[in-house]
């Protein structure tokens, strides 16, 4: 494995560094506040190149490799200090994008896949159901085949980029006497007759990205809109989820290394009692701790993509990065609060925030008890 | 119309806030201010009142990294004349005449100045050179007369000044002129593909050596510590006896 830059690569990420630090940051505190998706930063993300990251470039992406791939969105959490904005991006590469690259057909690729990746489609996934969480294929929203349409009928929620979504990948059985072999993926478009995007859901972090509760009550899909075949869900699901749970938390990679450099700078600068509050070690053993999460965190990052691109499995591996870096990083937002005593905890400083951002990370794609459950029935 | 960009590669001003602690070496990157050149080109073209527009250099192969950035932000050509020493304006300015002569644009347009050296004598130099009209600190374009002329607006301290210029002629870009768009990565990519043109200045058949020698280059002194006193007495005596101001 070798994990150095080439003079291509390292252009790249200091491009994706240059445009998220230049571009992204703005109205953070406010936007943070009122629970403001934006759309702008989106639109210049798409045409940028971020969505697109992964994407063959015959269907409008830059057809990088996985490494490349979180490197860049590893530079982009770093630069950019809207973690819900990356969050929704996450959400749209790797269960709205990666399904559709994965098992879509070449109509359906070339109808939604230029958009999703230049900016102008938002996409998002609907599998969670009040009842059916972390259980995922228990679900018991239903499918039912009527000519040239499927008639979908049932609830989600937690659906991230609800509110704003143009296509979701919806998860529903055509028949729940076969288990997940009933569950089918299906590409809904917003504005559908019979769906319906309840209401916005407020959240404690990442409140940036807009989620919401979505509603299918005698739903039209077009028979063209179903995504590979019938009863494909749960293979579909797993590979989707598995890129997710490896690459969705390289932005978190990105912040920790921004919360590392910036605590460094504080702890020197920082005087109590006629010395720096580096010079104290328990401070210094603060930032060592933040070091070793960090670069822990990256390799395990960078592993994991290296697997993938190598065509190997990863699915112990996106598990462990998963887990791994989610710990970290809610333990590098603590710890860079109590770094920067009262002021880490005043909203202006923009760390509170960070902490709020990072404790989803270990709910969605599967609970950090759930990646123990994975990790766990490999081994024994 | 053809339009000649000329720019510079500078330390990234931006790089000590962005990388903090940790940054590497400074990166380089288009001097700000010629970016807002290239930028200026570019909405000449896709306006209509330019067919091409080439971008020059002057620098060693480390700076193609901002040549390409320079492709991928849209120019149509880009040169890069190699010399690696550190030239004064009058020999850039001489280079870029050797340029002109060669490429024949209708104009020129760079930055007002580097944000390096801050030297803003380039553009002025180049416009005596050739015997060309010149419009500095320029805020607004426009082509008049079937671009046989430009109306250029110019930020001075009296006030925005209205120019009429015959073309052709040297523009400088003041800050305001617009917002130079940002490279993609798309954009990058292709642009990696794209030739770079070389040039040496003795293939232009221009021999330079500087006219000024840089002797040194240091911070300005730090500003002392003030002191606190404790009574209007004790003010007034030290601003007798040490500052002497009364």
């Amino acid at each position: 494995m070798d994990f150095t830059w080439s003079d291509q690569q390292k252009e790249l990420l200091d491009a994706v560094g240059r445009f998220a630090s230049q571009q992204l940051n703005y109205n953070m505190i406010e936007n943070d506040r009122d629970g403001v998706f934006n759309h702008d930063a989106w639109k210049k993300c798409g045409a940028f190149g971020i969505q697109g990251l992964l994407v063959p470039a015959e269907y409008g992406g830059l057809g990088m490799d996985p490494l490349t791939t979180v490197a860049a969105l590893e530079r982009l959490g770093y630069a950019c200090k809207d973690n819900g904005l990356i969050f929704s991006i996450n959400a749209h590469m790797w269960t709205a994008i990666t399904p559709l690259v994965y098992s879509g057909s070449e109509a359906q690729k070339k109808k939604y896949l230029p958009g999703l990746c230049d900016g102008t489609l938002i996409g998002g996934n609907a599998m969670s159901e009040p009842n059916s969480g972390s259980d995922a294929f228990s679900l018991s929203t239903t499918a039912v085949k009527k000519d040239s349409k499927y008639i979908l009928n049932g609830s989600k929620i937690f659906i991230t980029n609800g509110p704003v979504a143009d296509v979701l990948v919806v998860f529903a059985t055509l028949d729940k006497a076969r288990g997940p072999n009933g569950i089918s993926a299906f590409l809904v478009d917003k504005d559908s007759p019979g769906m319906d995007v309840a209401r916005k859901l407020e959240k404690m972090g990442l409140r940036t990205s807009p989620m919401a509760e979505v509603f299918f009550e005698n739903c039209e899909v077009p028979e063209e809109n179903l995504l590979g075949k019938e009863g494909s869900g749960p293979s579909q699901f797993t590979w989707a989820m598995t890129w997710e749970r490896g690459c969705i938390l390289a932005s978190a990679v990105g912040s920790m290394q921004r919360l590392l450099e910036r605590c460094v700078r504080y702890a020197k600068e920082r005087k109590q009692f006629g010395q720096p509050i580096a010079k104290f070690q328990l401070v210094a053993s603060k930032i060592v701790d933040m070091k070793l999460r960090v670069e822990s965190a990256r390799h395990m990052l960078y592993h994991c993509a290296w697997l993938r691109g190598h065509g190997k499995s990863a699915y112990l591996e996106a598990a462990m990065t998963k887990l791994h870096i989610s710990d970290c990083w809610i333990k590098c937002c603590e710890d860079a609060i109590q770094i920067h005593g009262g002021y880490g905890y005043m909203t202006e400083y923009e760390l509170e925030r960070e902490l709020r951002d990072a404790i989803g990370s270990k709910l969605y794609s599967g609970t950090s008890e759930m990646q123990r459950n994975i990790i766990g029935s490999l081994l024994l | 119309m053809k339009i000649l960009v000329s720019f510079k590669s500078v330390a990234d001003p931006n790089e000590a806030t962005l990388a903090g602690a940790a940054a590497s070496a400074a990166k380089s990157v288009i001097n700000p201010f010629d970016e807002i050149a290239i930028e200026e080109a570019l909405q000449i073209r896709e306006r209509g009142d330019a067919v091409e527009i080439v971008a020059v250099t002057i620098g060693a192969p480390a700076v193609e990294e901002q040549v390409r950035a320079a492709l991928a932000m849209g120019v149509d050509r880009a040169i890069r004349i190699d010399d690696s020493r550190a030239l004064d304006p009058y020999a850039v300015a001489r280079i870029l005449r050797a340029v002109v002569e060669k490429e024949v644009p209708q104009v020129v347009i760079m930055g007002k100045q580097a944000v390096d050296d801050d030297s803003n004598q380039v553009g002025q130099m180049l416009a005596g050179l050739l015997g060309w009209p010149q419009a500095t600190f320029v805020s607004k374009v426009e082509f008049l007369d079937n671009k046989t002329r430009a109306r250029c607006t110019r930020e001075t301290d009296a006030g925005l000044e209205v120019v009429a210029i015959d073309l052709p002629a040297v523009i400088t870009t003041d800050l305001r002129l617009n917002q130079p768009r940002y490279v993609s990565l798309p954009g990058l990519i292709k642009a990696r593909r794209r030739p770079i043109e070389t040039l040496t200045c003795n293939e232009l058949r221009v021999e330079v050596r500087p006219l000024t020698t840089v002797l040194s280059i240091a911070n300005p002194p730090k500003r002392a510590a003030g002191t606190r006193v404790d009574s209007v007495e004790e003010l007034i005596a030290k601003l007798r006896q040490e500052a002497k101001v009364l």
